[in-house]
């Protein structure tokens, strides 16, 4: 009745179908890091964390002893700007102490956090599509999902999944990641999406503020997930529209991503919960 | 024994990829190096012991990958399934073919890649981006794929050697 093409060509196209139901349902439920899921994580990570360690432990041995003589030139130059930033410490101590009154008088909450935990990146995301990197603390550490991961620089990401001992962090350059951030001076309010070359795109922030390129974007603290005030990036492009409510800020982040190895779990935040839908 | 062969072969490649390839820039945009090792399966190997291969290690991409779980399994099983039917009329056991069949299963991983996120992913990603990013993945799939493609094959061979050599001795 049909021929032998014809039930090929069907075959495929069913098993396409069956192909994409499947990946919309594992999309839609989180299963990541169910029992399998975490033992693939376990019997990965631990080469990739000894394979790191032996980049890193190579990379150190170049620097420290090959590197004296540049050191010696980076020290003075470091002992310069140190002196140049005791001036400037003293400043921000007076500046943190007035700080510290008026929050005190206006009876503020306090807005970042204290606990950390500090975490060495293992890992990498294989594909260049996604920006996730491996860090070394998992569920036995007290990691959960939706934790706030930042480095001294500022924000990194999020973690999203968490194994026994490892986790996988979300970073904000990541197409799928948002951070609610406002403009430090203008204050204006906007959604940090992750761009595809390092960059983040600043969305949703009305065309009425005038944003000028080198202005520094902070976290807003609204999303429940990063504290308030930790840098972002700064504005690196400015295009307003002719027609619209939006204008288009591009952000490059502070933190460089490619050189990214230790980072800080920020493990008393307002959690975000990856639930499955319903 | 060959099983054990393929896994540490795909153990090195994830290991390489993920841990020492992002910190040398060159090497930024280079395509998945899973997938030579797929495209041969594919061509020298047999269905029945390619295929647990290709699901083990597609399920272990998923899981350190940031993308919707199966993506790298869909691509994986769809490289193979594209390459094993293109054998049939294709002679790409011949080495001149070979830059090109890489090159081919590349652009199929990113199609694959670019088209599941596109179904799952709520903004549009950057279309220049996402041109240049797959162009640099096929030159380099072009000029190295076939070098992957020979040592995997280089490996086997001294692998079975290797085991021919110990069953004859024991016996």
């Amino acid at each position: 009745m049909f021929s032998k093409k014809m039930v090929m060509i069907v075959g495929v196209i069913v098993l396409i179908a069956v192909n994409i139901i499947l990946l919309s349902v594992f999309n839609r439920r989180y299963v990541s890091y169910y029992r399998p899921g975490r033992i693939a994580t376990s019997l990965i990570a631990p080469f990739q964390k000894a394979s790191t360690s032996s980049i890193r432990f190579v990379r150190d041995i170049w620097r420290h002893y090959f590197f004296v003589v540049n050191v010696a030139k980076e020290n003075d130059n470091y002992r310069k700007a140190l002196n140049k930033a005791f001036g400037n410490n003293i400043k921000l101590k007076e500046l943190k102490l007035s700080n510290s009154r008026l929050r005190n008088l206006l009876n503020f909450e306090k807005t970042i956090t204290d606990r950390v935990l500090s975490a060495e990146v293992i890992g990498k995301d294989p594909s260049p599509w996604f920006k996730t990197v491996l860090i070394d603390k998992g569920k036995n550490d007290g990691v959960e999902t939706g934790m706030a991961v930042v480095v001294p620089k500022g924000i990194a990401g999020q973690v999203t999944d968490v194994s026994t001992n490892y986790s996988k962090v979300l970073l904000i350059i990541d197409h799928n990641s948002a951070v609610d951030a406002l403009v430090q001076n203008d204050r204006a309010r906007g959604i940090i999406k992750g761009g595809m070359v390092g960059q983040c795109l600043f969305k949703y922030v009305l065309r009425k503020h005038d944003i000028e390129i080198g202005d520094i974007v902070i976290s807003s603290g609204l999303d429940g997930v990063f504290p308030k005030g930790l840098a972002v990036g700064y504005v690196s492009a400015v295009f307003k529209p002719k027609s619209g409510i939006f204008q288009e800020v591009t952000v490059t982040p502070y933190v460089d991503f490619e050189k990214l190895e230790e980072v800080l779990i920020v493990m008393n935040p307002k959690k975000k919960q990856f639930e499955p839908e319903q | 024994m060959t099983y054990f062969l393929h896994i540490f072969i795909c153990l090195c490649l994830i290991v390489i990829q993920t841990t020492v390839m992002p910190y040398i820039p060159l090497f930024e945009r280079f395509y998945d190096l899973l997938t030579p090792f797929i495209i041969y399966l594919s061509i020298f190997r047999s269905v029945r012991e390619s295929m647990v291969i290709v699901f083990i290690f597609g399920f272990f991409m998923d899981i350190i990958s940031g993308g919707p779980l199966g993506l790298y399994l869909t691509a994986y099983v769809w490289l193979f399934v594209g390459v094993r039917w293109a054998i049939t009329f294709l002679h790409v056991g011949d080495s001149l073919l070979l830059p090109f069949v890489v090159a081919a299963g590349v652009l199929m991983e990113n199609f694959i890649f670019i088209g599941i996120s596109a179904m799952f992913e709520q903004s549009p990603r950057i279309f220049e981006a996402i041109v240049s990013t797959i162009f640099v993945q096929v030159l380099w799939a072009l000029f190295t794929g076939p070098l992957f493609l020979m040592f995997f094959n280089y490996s086997h061979r001294r692998w079975d050697g290797w085991f021919k050599e110990i069953f004859i001795k024991k016996n």
